[in-house]
């Protein structure tokens, strides 16, 4: 086992060292609480934008909240709510997108059409307007992400889907009886997996972008939230005075973006020995 | 072989040509908008270091102010009306002056017997910038139109401070008289209020932004909706040269936005700095000039009593929670004052004979609601009031730091379990909000004397007109108020200010955050004459005028 | 482009735009908050509860929803978008004037992206593994990482308020106000687009009709202006109308920033103040941009082709 870890760390460096550094990441969301040398949520109005110092090492908002206890909780806010979405776009458009290659006729004619609709359409124009009409949160910001991006997986999934549909070993699952839904999970899943799962690491950092992005402009998260682009908008109002209050979350976003793209641009090395 | 060649090459140098025309068109508009100003503001310093008091004319100047409202029109509704004063379109007969006393001014004298009945003469030879003379009935056709709209529906409400008044136009005699349902000696005071400034209605459409023509010194030229209006000089002004050929209001929401485009050279004058260390820098450079008044306005937060808030424990809760001092001082730093009572405490309206109950305690808030049986029972952090979660819908707007005040309360609250869903919306929507009565708090910041005394703005807690307020409603304080709007004695005007007061601070019945203290501020080398006023409905005034 | 696959094309794009405008009418049907308050409310009005409901149903506003939608539809198709709450004035004029605006942006920072991104990606692809590349594929990676808002703020920070060289303020309609707007936007496209310059050339540089050119002793500077370019200008192209998306939904963030009067602004302020018809208004003439620009491209993609001009 040692051995087999120690050939893969020797084969794949690169991706080794960012899948540690995701974890870290991570790690960071996860131990949070145990990192932050503050409550992030614990508004001191007397000690409002103080210039970072021993007490608090990335200063304090004007909330008078420590921002580096703020930034540690922020990754918690930003890493879930872009898991989720990416996860969520990754399971609906895989699923749609196999449906549509597998069975094809109208089922597949209806799901390419809206995948049609969604991907010729700027998304996040759309984005913009279903969290603004729907009200601002998180939550919400998500939903409307999620609406305009399943379908780049949706197109995936059906492209290798159809690839596959009528090899011979399909054939035969399905002469000899087999179940449909046991064929879409038993070969149909496998086959399109690792072409979504790079898909899907790559684009975490982006998703992330574009969470915060919203948060930026109101329509993500909301005050009191501790999430990176909403942290930046507070901050640009401070930003001759006290411009830590936007350093600070901006290198945040920038680092686990770094991080994530790296991790999924390693990630095709690993699992597609075409690319090379 | 060749004629694709030729296709491949005609497509990138159209191309090329497309790229390069964008560039050409972007450089063309160059000659109008804020280039303009960037000329007048280098020969300006080429000037101001000879001397800098001397005016020159011409020219024009860029103003950075808040969106209030996309309309500068008396009868839409309180932003709309004030724009219109501000921006030097409209005037009123009377206007006040410095020390916040109303002078004549559309008007040039004014007679009454008993209060009652006034006579007013509309000054001789004042036109509206399209020509057209203003007469007694002009006058009249424009009051009766805010009076009709307001009948209508409409939240510019003249009625409240001169309810029921009949107009009568002698144009002959080129005066007005106005018969009030009741004894007005503030009758001057007034109609300097923004409703009662005059428009042409023969011109004025209604919705239609442009149509508004009014006798000031500036018309509105041009605009692009919720971004800037562009002003020229009106050439016919009745009261003497305007200094400037015009100028732009560029729309700028946030503090430092306004902070940073002066010091860019984007705007020449920007009203209201807010943000703390923004006006120290602002203060503290010898180019920049910061005018400012002591606090005539009011920050405050209203209650709706027709919602979770008409429990009492829990506004005491909310009055025990909050600690102006800091949030004054720090969180807003340091431009507003804190206090306890809606009337500010620099003015002379009995302050010191006033007790505050309420004094900042936060273990005592949470003391409170839990004698009172509000308590967390579920477990989600949130206490509960009849087994409903408490989740207060505060509305609140980008305006002289009213939202970080609210954000400020709505962080203390929840840390004591008061769930609030903090909203900011843009001022018009709040407004609107705010008279539907949907809302639990709503943020406002008013000028307390806005016609000279604040009988007007107490009866905002009069429950007679309490409806756009959250339906306060106290008896004892209704019969105050109902003393104090008759009275003519001044002793018992400031017994009875004390008394309702007290009455408003006792009942928990808003959120006092403190007093503002106006600014304007302005570039040393570019623009003199620039006054803040204590009723800051006047900005633009021919006393701006070029450094020369 | 034959014309049987642009009448195909356009079918496709009307297809769309109807799913689209379907899609925006049942959000803002099914959006909490009542449009007649809302429209009251930003004229500061709020009549009495008989009156809204006369208005209602006036406006058609007690309609099933598909009655509603169709009525809705019709109007759109006529060119009337209905009229914006806020600024009580019809929807399609509100967005023709800030059109241009916004259409100027977009392209001044199109253009700006091609002049950096295309040599830096050729650079970056000619000399693979080498130092440019590395240069180049790191600072593209940097600029696909940050957060465009972030770089906006930065941008004015040092441009605007430090070197005081650019206003903070893009209101007016200069060429100076567009700079700090424009390379914002450039900032982040100009970053992927290297990358996608770099790969198209890596492709084209390994065929085989290349390796063979080199091998009959022809000049790599031929090699690469004679075929390598032409050859790979298509994907580009192709690429191009696609981050044409990116940029008109980028400019709404970049227009909040800096103030600047586009339609992003104004959508974005639509949003705060509830102002329905806007925002659907909105929707569509994006969504109706992105479409022809890619028709275009399209068209575009038929004449520049060999092989696609030769099949005519």
């Amino acid at each position: 086992m040692a051995k087999k870890i120690k050939d893969f760390v020797k084969k794949y460096p690169g991706f080794t060292v960012f899948f540690l550094l995701a974890l870290c990441v991570i790690g960071v969301a996860v131990f949070a609480p145990l990192i932050a040398t503050h409550d992030p949520y614990e508004a001191v109005l007397a000690d409002a934008v103080q210039a970072p110092s021993a007490e608090h090492w990335f200063g304090t908002d004007k909330m008078g909240r420590d921002l580096f206890s703020r930034v540690i909780y922020g990754a918690r806010t930003s890493l879930s709510a872009s898991l989720t979405l990416v996860c969520i776009i990754m399971v609906v458009g895989t699923f749609l997108g196999i449906v549509a290659g597998y069975f094809g006729g109208v089922v597949d004619a209806v799901i390419m059409r809206i995948s049609d609709m969604m991907i010729s359409f700027p998304g996040m124009v759309l984005a913009i307007a279903v969290a603004g009409i729907l009200g601002a949160n998180i939550k919400n910001a998500i939903i409307a992400l999620a609406i305009v991006s399943w379908t780049k997986y949706a197109r995936l999934a059906r492209s290798l889907v159809i690839k596959i549909r009528h090899r011979d070993y399909i054939a035969a699952a399905r002469v000899t009886g087999s179940r449909t839904s046991y064929i879409l999970y038993k070969y149909m899943l496998p086959n399109v997996l690792p072409t979504i799962l790079i898909t899907g690491f790559t684009d975490i950092g982006s998703m992330m972008l574009e969470i915060a992005g919203l948060s930026f402009l109101g329509f993500g998260a909301q005050s009191p939230t501790a999430e990176w682009g909403l942290m930046l908008n507070e901050g640009r109002a401070y930003m001759t005075a006290a411009p830590w209050l936007m350093v600070f979350p901006g290198l945040a976003i920038f680092i686990t973006v770094v991080v994530f793209n790296l991790l999924g641009d390693s990630l095709r090395d690993v699992l597609d020995p075409r690319h090379e | 072989m060749k004629t694709k060649k030729m296709k491949r090459c005609a497509a990138l140098a159209l191309a090329v040509i497309l790229a390069l025309s964008m560039t050409a068109c972007g450089s063309s508009g160059d000659s109008s908008g804020t280039d303009g100003t960037a000329d007048a503001a280098t020969t300006a310093e080429a000037g101001a270091s000879a001397d800098a008091t001397t005016t020159a004319s011409g020219g024009t100047f860029t103003f950075g102010c808040d969106y209030f409202s996309e309309y500068i029109d008396p009868s839409v509704n309180v932003n709309s009306a004030w724009s219109l004063v501000r921006f030097g379109v409209g005037e009123t007969l009377f206007a006040f002056d410095e020390d916040a006393v109303a002078q004549e001014n559309l008007c040039d004298e004014a007679t009454t017997d008993d209060y009652i009945t006034w006579t007013l003469h509309i000054r001789d030879g004042i036109t509206f910038s399209n020509g057209k003379d203003l007469t007694a009935s002009a006058v009249v056709a424009c009051w009766e139109m805010v009076y009709e709209k307001e009948a209508a529906g409409s939240s510019s409400a003249p009625s409240q401070y001169l309810p029921d008044p009949t107009f009568t136009a002698d144009d002959e005699a080129g005066t007005i008289t106005v018969v009030c349902s009741d004894v007005t000696t503030n009758l001057k005071g007034i109609l300097a209020y923004p409703y009662f400034a005059v428009i042409d209605v023969d011109s004025y459409e209604e919705g239609v932004v442009d149509s508004v023509i009014g006798t000031g010194p500036y018309v509105l030229e041009s605009y692009v909706e919720a971004t800037s209006k562009t002003f020229v000089k009106n050439a016919t002004y009745w009261n003497g040269e305007v200094p400037y050929d015009g100028y732009t209001a560029i729309y700028m929401t946030d503090s430092t936005t306004k902070a940073l485009a002066i010091q860019s050279g984007d705007v020449d004058v920007v009203e209201n700095v807010t943000t703390a260390s923004d006006l120290e820098t602002l203060k503290a450079d010898s180019a920049y000039t910061v005018e400012s008044t002591a606090g005539g306005r009011l920050a405050n937060t209203y209650f709706n009593f027709e919602g979770m808030l008409a429990n009492e424990a829990l506004r005491q809760a909310i009055q025990y929670a909050i600690d102006d001092e800091t949030m004054c001082n720090i969180t807003v730093g340091g431009i507003y004052t804190a206090g306890c009572s809606v009337l500010p405490s620099s003015m002379d309206f009995g302050y010191d004979q006033l007790t505050d109950p309420y004094e900042y305690d936060l273990d005592k808030a949470v003391e409170v609601l839990d004698e009172a049986g509000i308590v967390d029972t579920d477990g989600d952090g949130i206490r509960e009031i009849d087994g409903e979660n408490i989740n207060l819908v505060y509305l609140t707007f980008e305006s002289r730091q009213l939202q970080t005040f609210a954000e400020a309360v709505a962080t203390v609250l929840n840390s004591i379990g008061i769930g609030v869903d903090y909203q900011v919306k843009d001022y018009d929507t709040i407004l609107g909000l705010q008279i539907a009565g949907d809302f639990d708090m709503v943020s406002s910041n008013a000028i307390i004397v806005p016609t000279g005394n604040p009988d007007a703005f107490l009866g905002n807690f009069y429950s007679g007109n309490s409806q756009d307020y959250g339906y306060y409603s106290n008896e004892e304080y209704d019969a105050a108020y109902e003393k104090l709007i008759v009275s003519t004695d001044e002793n018992e005007k400031m017994e009875l200010y004390v008394e309702m007061q007290q009455i408003l601070i006792d009942d928990a019945a808003t959120i006092v955050h403190g007093y503002y203290n106006s600014s304007i501020t302005y570039k040393n080398s570019v623009i003199t004459g620039v006054k803040m006023y204590p009723l800051d409905y006047t900005w633009i005034t021919t006393d701006w005028a070029p450094v020369g | 482009m034959k014309k049987r696959e642009l009448t195909k094309r356009l079918l496709q794009i009307i297809i769309v735009l109807f799913g689209i405008s379907f899609l925006t009418f049942a959000l803002t049907y099914l959006a909490p908050g009542d449009p007649v308050r809302a429209m009251y409310a930003a004229s500061g009005t709020i009549p009495s509860e008989e009156i809204m409901e006369q208005t209602r149903e006036a406006l058609g506003l007690n309609e099933p929803f598909l009655t509603q939608y169709v009525n809705w539809l019709t109007d759109c198709l006529h060119g009337d978008f209905g009229t914006s709450y806020a600024f009580s004035k019809p929807v399609s004029q509100l967005l023709l004037a800030r059109l241009w605006p916004t259409l100027k942006l977009a392209l001044v920072s199109l253009a700006l992206m091609l002049v950096v991104s295309v040599p830096l990606g050729i650079l970056s692809a000619t000399h693979q593994g080498g130092v440019a590349d590395y240069l180049v594929r790191g600072l593209s990676f940097l600029g696909v990482s940050l957060p465009n808002f972030w770089v906006g703020l930065m941008l004015m920070y040092i441009f605007a308020v430090q070197l005081g060289v650019l206003p903070v303020v893009s209101a007016g309609q200069g060429w100076k106000q567009l700079v700090l707007p424009a390379v914002t936007l450039a900032f982040a496209m100009a970053s992927k687009y290297t990358r996608q310059v770099r790969t198209a050339f890596l492709e084209e540089l390994n065929q085989d009709y290349v390796v063979g050119a080199r091998c009959r002793g022809i000049r790599e500077s031929v090699i690469l202006w004679r075929h390598v370019l032409p050859n790979s200008i298509l994907p580009l192209i192709t690429m191009l109308g696609l981050s044409f998306g990116s940029l008109l939904g980028g400019t709404a963030v970049v227009e909040v920033i800096f103030s600047y009067p586009g339609l992003g602004s104004l959508a974005v302020s639509a949003i705060t103040s509830m102002d329905y018809s806007l925002i659907q208004g909105y929707v569509l003439w994006i969504a109706l941009i992105y479409m022809v620009v890619n028709l275009l491209v399209d068209i575009s993609y038929g004449f520049l082709d060999p092989r696609t001009r030769e099949k005519r």
